[in-house]
């Protein structure tokens, strides 16, 4: 699912031949991290109906109870319209004066009706103990991914390598990663669709849950739970890796930021710490970093910004940092008033290209 | 009015109903029937406040990354229709129907406090009025209807909006326990002679099991949002984290109240449903006793399941299991209904009036409804599907597909007795149609999009695959729905001047509201038919072939 | 049952279901935050002890009243009807005197959970009896008007029922509050 885009639109993935538009993964310091293509990451065109395309043993597991249950549903819902069809076919009396025989009930047809479904349910409900029981993630042994939701986007930390990242995931394909979620203002809720259960993100409470991803792949998230003004953009990305592009990822994430060799770039570094981005954004692994607002390290690498509302091309992020009001009203980010060079300058900087 | 005894003997006829003439007559009546149809003109403004706003919503999100709204616009629009549709619409038409017929249906002269019953009327229109305000006053209320903490806490919800949710909830609650409390002591104390409480009609019973649930349910919903007030005004911090307190103890609350909420929304339009099933199949209802209990079961479960709308928030195996549970077994009791309703129809000469027609499809609306419902008691199936368009399709379901057709069913079964003349059925047969043509179109896709990832309460969303089309049809949809409601206005303002003359009984139905004039006298019955039975009008006009001696040779079946 | 006795009995239930949530909110919270301990500190259960008890001989005197005005005799109705005012106020009066304290020890209802949840619930509590107050001053009013005829069946036992659901509401809290049941 890699999304090119259109501006404020995230389109289909068929333009990708667009030089433009690609995504490109940089040079931010350029120590061994490769462009990452369509191809390297298996990516397919997006599942028209994620909720019925598993990619994970959980999804699959709530697949299969959602297949009992729509099967059972259907068949209630057949007997039922299939019998008020036939009344209405059958029995229609317009013109007849004469009333028909005057039943009053039968408590045999009660019972019946009363048990089967019963058993249904009784059914029903052994099989969703038995998938929330295989579901079950522990609360004890520390979590291999942390995700914190904000108001609107996402801080992904992974607690070993000490990685701190934005709107992103990354995990090795085939493994299980138990992840603890936070919230640090209001309720957001962690969904993605083809891997996994929802969970609230609740501030003051952890929540844990699994997470896995059988394929590698890019597969779409976002915030399951209104969160304010900017909800329908808190979106995010569950970038599944072969073990070899997981650790080439996770050490590109540790190289601290170096100094860009290019001068518009060194000059977007510069405008970086004065235009009171630093007071908000962090752009490296450094301890303490700021957790204000999206951490920028290896911005470049990223498929999409602002929560899902741009695509990661060099011209999007100028139009963001131009005027991030009109992509995103509402979100925190203010109106910097930049000139077009200072923009230019900046997004030279973070897209790093060399 | 103390007992029942009085009303059996004729009451001498009032001339005129008050000392006033005109709109001081109407705004100073402590007459239900007045009363009740106040409370329908006041849920028919909000009904047009309320669709509106979902007309808006719906051309926002006609197409991927629309501008026609501003995000913060859409938040206000949103959370407004859902209070709207639920607190000043489904709650007041149900009110101004129960109010209207309760007293007619057992033999009253009128409810056990009419002044009272003024009063609930005034403070939901007041209510209401204070909440809409709220758009002039800095902004409405953008949390959600439901208003989940610490959005709508201070800072996150930083306009007055939420604080008038409050107050308005505060008022028109007030209102909806008066008015319940009023209702409970009617039935219990001023029915006819010989109506015991086993031969009540279902719509009886069922507004009285409602009004068990508001006068239960009602508070709890206002100390939550008194508990909301105090941290918004006070800055303490019930709900805030920061400060010790929890956003949990929020949705507990407010789910205790929310959901048997649901059911006082559906536990009326089932009633409606039982009244008029049986007179257009010409049969009486099938399985009373069964119709009865299970709403009884319904009542009761309905506050044992308040946490199968916290399945996603991470409350335990165990919990989860709990209220799986009641949830899977609530559908039981309704299911009840449902065969009875078509049991009721089975071998009946079925007269396809407009309010057959709504009766019938309501089966099929809410049947749809209610499975969906059923699908998010299966825990792990609703950490997929809650929150998204999914549940939206299932809300409006129930809520439109059933409540407002069961509403609609009422409309034309009961205008006649209120006005004294027919709605026009060729009218009303356009209005069925495009409300079924128009409502499927709007909610049946919402299933699928829920199922392609899209959430809800978002005023915009990405240019996924199948989501644009999907969203246009349901706009499409909302704009027939729009139409069918003109063609029922245009039906209900037409036929208040020139409908057909209804006469005391046009369906020859059964019960004591048709033993009376169309519309009744101010005093409601020149005199009480006696009761035998559930059917005092069938048991009137077939002498030796009552319901009693009836049910006798059917064997078994006790009339009571 | 009398028709406005019944009316009653379903508003108490109602009310009852407030009450319930407040309490539930105050046992689920009053603990939740740093200085709820020390805020608690500054209730004092024993004076408190004593205006619960005249509250609850209120209760007593109301039904005295009742009892006078079923035998006909006005007087005696009339009179502990005023004492039932009496001893509500005096209740009303210890309360306002222990919020002052606690406001005076800086225990605000933002001040920790503890006040929060206290304030709240004892607060309700409080607004009820003073409203407890005006409808026993008004039934007493009509005692004392020229046009009194007796007072008919159901007013002093409407608002009788009220005021014992009131003070039985005050066994709950005290219970749960200052005894610290729960």
């Amino acid at each position: 699912m890699l999304y090119t885009s259109k501006a404020g639109a995230v389109g289909d993935s068929q333009r990708a031949a667009n030089r433009e538009d690609v995504v490109v993964c940089p040079g931010l310091p350029a120590a061994g991290v490769h462009a990452m293509s369509n191809a390297d990451l298996h990516i397919t065109s997006p599942p028209w109906f994620p909720v019925f395309h598993p990619g994970s043993p959980d999804a699959w597991a709530i697949q299969s109870l959602s297949g009992f249950v729509f099967a059972v549903c259907a068949v209630i819902l057949a007997i039922v319209t299939g019998l008020v069809v036939f009344c209405l076919w059958r029995f229609r009396r317009p013109e007849k004066r004469e009333e028909p025989p005057q039943r009053f009930g039968n408590v045999k047809l009660e019972i019946v009706w009363i048990t089967i479904p019963l058993l249904l349910v009784a059914v029903i409900g052994i099989a969703t103990v038995f998938t929330m029981k295989s579901m079950a993630a522990p609360a004890s042994r520390p979590p291999d991914l942390i995700v914190r939701g904000h108001q609107w986007w996402w801080e992904v930390e992974y607690p070993q390598p000490g990685i701190v990242t934005a709107n992103e995931i990354h995990l090795p394909a085939g493994r299980k990663w138990l992840v603890e979620l936070e919230a640090a203002d209001v309720i957001h809720d962690f969904w993605v669709p083809e891997l996994a259960r929802k969970m609230d993100m609740i501030p003051g409470l952890k929540r844990r849950m699994w997470l896995e991803a059988d394929q590698p792949g890019v597969y779409q998230g976002q915030c399951a739970e209104f969160c304010g003004a900017q909800h329908a953009w808190m979106r995010f990305q569950v970038v599944a890796q072969s073990p070899a592009d997981f650790s080439a990822w996770q050490a590109g994430q540790l190289q601290p930021a170096a100094i860009p060799s290019r001068a518009e770039a060194r000059e977007g570094q510069q405008l970086f710490q004065q235009m009171t981005c630093v007071t908000c954004h962090a752009i490296d692994q450094s301890p303490g970093a700021l957790r204000t607002a999206p951490n920028l390290a290896q911005l470049a690498s990223r498929y999409q910004i602002a929560g899902g509302a741009l695509a990661n091309t060099p011209k999007q992020l100028f139009q963001w940092l131009m005027d991030p009001q009109k992509y995103k009203p509402g979100c925190k980010m203010p109106d910097l008033k930049l000139t077009d060079a200072q923009a230019h300058a900046l997004v030279a900087y973070l897209e790093g290209t060399p | 009015m103390n007992g029942t005894a009085e009303i059996a003997a004729p009451v001498p006829a009032v001339e005129k109903e008050s000392a006033h003439e005109g709109l001081l007559a109407w705004v100073s009546t402590v007459d239900h029937k007045r009363i009740g149809i106040l409370y329908l003109l006041a849920a028919a403004f909000f009904f047009a406040l309320g669709g509106g706003e979902a007309m808006l919503m719906r051309l926002q999100l006609s197409w991927p990354n629309l501008h026609v709204l501003a995000p913060d616009t859409y938040n206000q629009l949103f959370t407004m229709h859902g209070t709207t549709m639920i607190f000043l619409v489904a709650m007041p038409v149900i009110f101004g129907f129960a109010n209207y017929l309760v007293p007619l249906m057992i033999g009253a002269r009128d409810v056990a406090f009419p002044r009272l019953n003024a009063m609930s009327f005034w403070l939901l229109l007041f209510g209401g009025l204070l909440l809409y305000f709220s758009f002039a006053a800095g902004g409405a209320p953008d949390a959600g209807w439901f208003s989940y903490a610490p959005l709508s806490e201070q800072p996150y919800s930083s306009s007055n909006g939420t604080d008038y949710y409050v107050l308005g909830l505060l008022v028109t609650g007030i209102g909806s326990v008066a008015g319940s409390i009023n209702l409970l002591v009617t039935i219990l104390k001023f029915r006819a002679p010989g109506l015991t409480m086993r031969r009540v009609p279902l719509f009886v019973w069922m507004v009285f099991n409602t009004a068990v649930l508001v006068i239960l349910a009602i508070p709890v919903l206002n100390a939550a949002i008194v508990m909301l007030l105090i941290d918004r005004k006070f800055s303490s911090g019930f709900f805030q984290p920061g400060q010790g307190g929890s956003p949990l103890i929020w949705q507990h609350f407010f789910w205790t109240f929310g959901h048997p909420e649901v059911y006082i929304l559906a536990l009326p339009a089932f009633g409606m449903i039982s009244e008029v099933i049986p007179v257009f199949s010409r049969k009486p209802i099938f399985g009373y006793e069964f119709v009865a209990a299970s709403t009884v079961a319904i009542t009761v479960l309905s506050f044992g399941v308040w946490a199968h709308h916290m399945f996603a928030v991470g409350l335990g195996v165990l919990a989860n299991s709990f209220f799986a549970g009641t949830s899977l077994l609530i559908a039981v009791p309704t299911g009840v209904k449902i065969w009875n309703w078509i049991a009721t129809m089975w071998q009946g000469h079925l007269k396809l009036t407009t309010a057959m027609l709504f009766a019938m499809a309501f089966l099929v609306e809410f049947t749809i409804g209610g499975l969906s419902g059923v699908t998010f008691a299966a825990v792990p199936m609703d950490w997929q599907l809650t929150d998204t368009y999914y549940l939206v399709a299932h809300l409006h379901y129930v809520l439109f597909g059933g409540t407002i057709f069961g509403i609609f069913a009422a409309l034309y079964y009961w205008f006649p007795k209120m006005s004294g003349r027919m709605l026009d059925e060729h009218l009303g047969r356009l209005h069925f149609w495009l409300t079924v043509v128009g409502f499927n179109l709007t909610f049946l896709f919402h299933h699928a999009l829920g199922i392609m990832g899209m959430p809800r309460r978002v005023y915009t969303y990405p240019d996924l695959p199948g989501w644009g089309i999907l969203n246009l049809v349901s706009t499409i949809g909302a704009s027939i729905m729009g139409v069918s409601v003109l063609v029922l206005a245009r039906n209900l303002l037409h036929s208040l001047r020139h409908g057909k003359i209804a006469g005391d009984n046009p369906w020859e139905a059964w019960t004591l509201e048709w033993a009376t004039t169309s519309p009744p006298p101010a005093h409601n019955f020149n005199k009480v038919p006696p009761v035998n039975g559930r059917r005092p009008l069938w048991d009137l006009h077939h002498p030796g072939r009552t319901d009693e001696e009836l049910q006798k040779q059917e064997g078994g079946a006790r009339d009571p | 049952m009398k028709t406005v006795k019944l009316g009653m009995i379903f508003f108490l239930v109602s009310e009852a279901m407030f009450f319930l949530m407040l309490i539930i909110a105050y046992v689920a919270l009053h603990h939740a935050s740093s200085g709820s301990a020390q805020a608690e500190r500054t209730l004092d259960p024993a004076k408190t002890a004593v205006f619960t008890a005249l509250l609850l001989a209120s209760s007593f005197t109301i039904w005295l009243s009742e009892r006078g005005n079923a035998a006909g005799k006005h007087f005696l109705a009339r009179g502990w009807l005023a004492m039932t005012l009496l001893l509500g106020g005096i209740f009303l009066f210890g309360q306002g005197r222990e919020y002052a304290h606690m406001l005076s020890s800086h225990v605000t209802i933002s001040s920790s959970l503890f006040a929060t949840t206290f304030f709240t619930l004892t607060g309700f509590h409080g607004l009820h009896v003073f409203v407890g107050l005006l409808a026993m001053s008004v039934v007493l009013g009509l005692h004392f008007s020229p046009a009194f005829t007796g007072l008919r069946g159901s007013a002093l036992p409407a608002v009788a029922l009220y005021w014992h659901f009131v003070d039985a509401v005050w066994i709950a809290v005290f219970s749960v509050v200052y005894l610290r049941v729960l």
